[in-house]
């Protein structure tokens, strides 16, 4: 990684700006964070990503002050943050109802943090038509929040959110409201209002396209623990477990019993196959592994390809068309199917491949990930 | 012309007409009438026989005497403020009672909720003449707040609230809560609990996002619940006949003395009709937030 690139969690000095601590919070008998410690930096966008009952919305809700933890502690810029009511800290949600008061004007929304804070009338002003410029909707400012659209109204609920300028916000599903379209260019503005206010922003979501596309970082958790901390690039390319690899994105889990052969390891996966040969990312040991593989990795053609490690033969099962891409699923002669993806740089009545083809699977010996197991 | 439309339309119509607008004409009619030993105790009557000329000679006869005696004796005009002045102040009490019980009733989980309801509406599973009545057997001075009151030894002679105007506003108070809770719970229940975490999130004290976010949300509700309670408390009769002393004025009593102890039809007349007069502002008032609350659903 280069020198200037942000990571701060890569840098022992760096001090974070919260601090989960062996928290573990339990309602009832269900424990919905278990044991669970984290560092968020400053300025980092942080996703929490899971299924729904994984924890990531109790988490966001013990930031902000309407959970406190049954055990272990919260430190925002080090202090112990769990005797502090919701409304004294300098923690801000955006709610993944938007929670706008009706009641209430756009610009009246926007304002009544602020009205609540020791700032003077003159400057909250100011601010109000800083937030509405910053999101661009001056043009709503005395709309109620029904007379606007739900986008609009997405960026009303950000705007209040930002205004009283806090050390971290929440973001609780902000954008599963919004139709896809509308959502991929939300998520671009996020990240450009983000790097604008230079504030820390922790996102909960259960959508791993978002996830990938905003954070600096994402957690993966479920059942109230993390499985993996990781930029997305990692996260897709080196999970740590078949979980995470299964969660984000599409792959190929491929189970076999595994025998050193140098840095490399020689995986027997079904009887009359070549071995497939792959490199740990961490030592593993002689036993059952799991190979892991996404489909863009692999390579389909119709020939035994002679310059890749890997190459196995089968017939196309089915064939998924994307529009951009298509994903091949090609049985093997054991019955497992493997998924295959190329893209499709010709007109669709050229694809190469159609039902019952034979063809050729290859990929490198680095191109997936092994995992004990 | 669409007939179907137009008969749909006119069933409403000819239910005011009929139950509305005939009976209060004829109301209006008595009360611009005489007094007579007769019946019915008033004149002219309508002799239908006579047909133009009778009707004509009927509206000839009739005066504005008795809204002029009305004016006159201060009984009335005193009768009617001082039932604005109970009715506002029963209104005023059951709301300081009626919100907190819905807000409880709203906040309730929700399993209790329906029997929570239910106990609002029990009362009204008993006649109201009964409640009343049972009211007297707690309130006079032999009844059962008196009795536990000294027995526990907080006055050693009972005390006077049966046949008192505090006996009238506890009559009102709990025969009307009702009205006044359950408009309330209707809109505190539709009430985003999310937003009131926003208000916290954003710097309000639980106290303050009560102020600014809960009690401007449910004012569609304490607005219909105050007008449930002063509309038909301003008129109330019962009560203050059964539970108020000889000192209690109100214009209900006075309507109800005039007609059947007075037996003067006219006067009574005269009294109900500007009763009807002074409840036509607040019955606006309830429609119009009504309607308001319509389209903020919408």
């Amino acid at each position: 990684m280069s020198q200037n690139e942000f990571a701060p969690w890569n840098d022992s000095a760096a001090k974070p700006l919260i601090q989960f601590q062996n928290v573990t919070k339990q309602f009832g008998d269900f424990t919905a964070v278990d044991d669970l410690s984290i560092d968020i930096y400053e300025q980092e966008f942080f996703a929490l990503l899971g299924p729904s009952g994984c924890g990531k919305t109790t988490m966001m809700r013990m930031l902000a002050g309407f959970e406190k933890p049954t055990g272990g502690t919260i430190l925002l810029d080090g202090k112990d943050i769990s005797p502090i009511p919701p409304n004294k800290r300098s923690v801000n949600m955006m709610f993944q109802s938007y929670a706008l008061f009706p009641h209430l004007t756009v610009y009246d929304n926007i304002a009544f943090g602020l009205k609540r804070s020791d700032m003077p009338r003159d400057q909250i002003d100011d601010r109000v038509n800083k937030m509405l410029k910053l999101v661009q909707i001056e043009k709503f400012a005395n709309r109620k929040p029904e007379q606007i659209s739900g986008g609009q109204r997405q960026r009303v609920a950000l705007a209040r959110a930002l205004a009283k300028a806090p050390k971290l916000l929440l973001l609780d599903e902000p954008l599963s409201a919004l139709d896809k379209k509308l959502r991929q260019d939300t998520q671009f503005e996020l990240m450009d209002i983000q790097e604008k206010t230079g504030t820390t922003f922790v996102i909960v979501t259960h959508d791993q396209e978002e996830a990938m596309t905003v954070a600096s970082r994402v957690a993966v958790m479920n059942f109230g623990k993390l499985i993996q901390v990781d930029t997305p690039t990692q996260i897709y390319e080196a999970p740590n477990s078949a979980y995470v690899a299964d969660f984000i994105g599409d792959v190929n889990i491929i189970e076999g019993n595994a025998t050193k052969d140098g840095d490399k390891v020689s995986i027997a996966w079904a009887e009359g196959q070549p071995e497939i040969v792959g490199t740990p990312s961490q030592p593993v040991g002689e036993g059952r592994v799991s190979f892991i593989i996404r489909p863009e990795k692999i390579t389909i053609s119709s020939d035994k390809p002679t310059d890749r490690r890997n190459a196995v033969q089968g017939k196309v099962l089915d064939i998924a068309y994307l529009g951009n891409l298509s994903t091949y699923h090609v049985e093997m002669p054991n019955g497992i199917v493997i998924k295959a993806q190329a893209a499709n740089q010709r007109r669709r009545d050229s694809l190469p491949f159609t039902w019952e083809d034979p063809v050729w699977l290859s990929w490198s010996d680095t191109a997936g990930v092994v995992l004990e197991g | 012309m669409n007939w179907r439309r137009i008969a749909l339309i006119s069933v409403p119509y000819f239910w005011l007409l009929g139950l509305f607008l005939v009976p209060f004409f004829i109301v209006l009619k008595i009360s611009l009438s005489d007094i007579a030993l007769a019946i019915p105790p008033y004149t002219p009557t309508l002799e239908l026989s006579e047909g133009w000329s009778g009707l004509r000679d009927l509206v000839a006869q009739l005066d504005f005497e008795n809204f002029a005696f009305l004016a006159d004796d201060d009984l009335y005009w005193k009768s009617y403020l001082s039932s604005v002045q109970i009715a506002f102040i029963s209104t005023f009490i059951c709301l300081l009672i009626g919100f907190p019980i819905a807000y409880g009733m709203a906040n309730a989980p929700t399993e209790w909720q329906p029997t929570l309801m239910l106990l609002v509406i029990l009362p009204f599973w008993t006649s109201f003449l009964i409640r009343v009545y049972s009211l007297i057997g707690l309130l006079s001075q032999e009844g059962m707040i008196n009795q536990f009151l000294m027995w526990i030894g907080i006055i050693n002679e009972p005390l006077m609230i049966l046949n008192t105007n505090w006996a009238v506003y506890i009559g009102i108070v709990y025969t009307y809560c009702p009205f006044m809770i359950l408009p309330i719970y209707a809109t505190l229940i539709k009430l985003d609990a999310s937003l009131l975490e926003a208000a916290e999130d954003l710097g309000c004290s639980r106290t303050e996002a009560f102020w600014r976010i809960t009690i401007p949300l449910s004012k569609a509700g304490i607005i219909a619940g105050c007008f449930l309670v002063f509309i038909p408390a301003l008129g109330e009769f019962v009560i203050p006949s059964l539970l108020g002393g000889s000192g209690t004025l109100m214009i209900g009593k006075v309507l109800f003395e005039e007609f059947f102890a007075n037996r003067d039809w006219p006067v009574a007349s005269a009294v109900a009709v500007i009763l009807l007069l002074i409840l036509i502002i607040p019955i606006v008032m309830y429609q119009r937030n009504e309607q308001k609350m319509m389209e903020a659903d919408t």
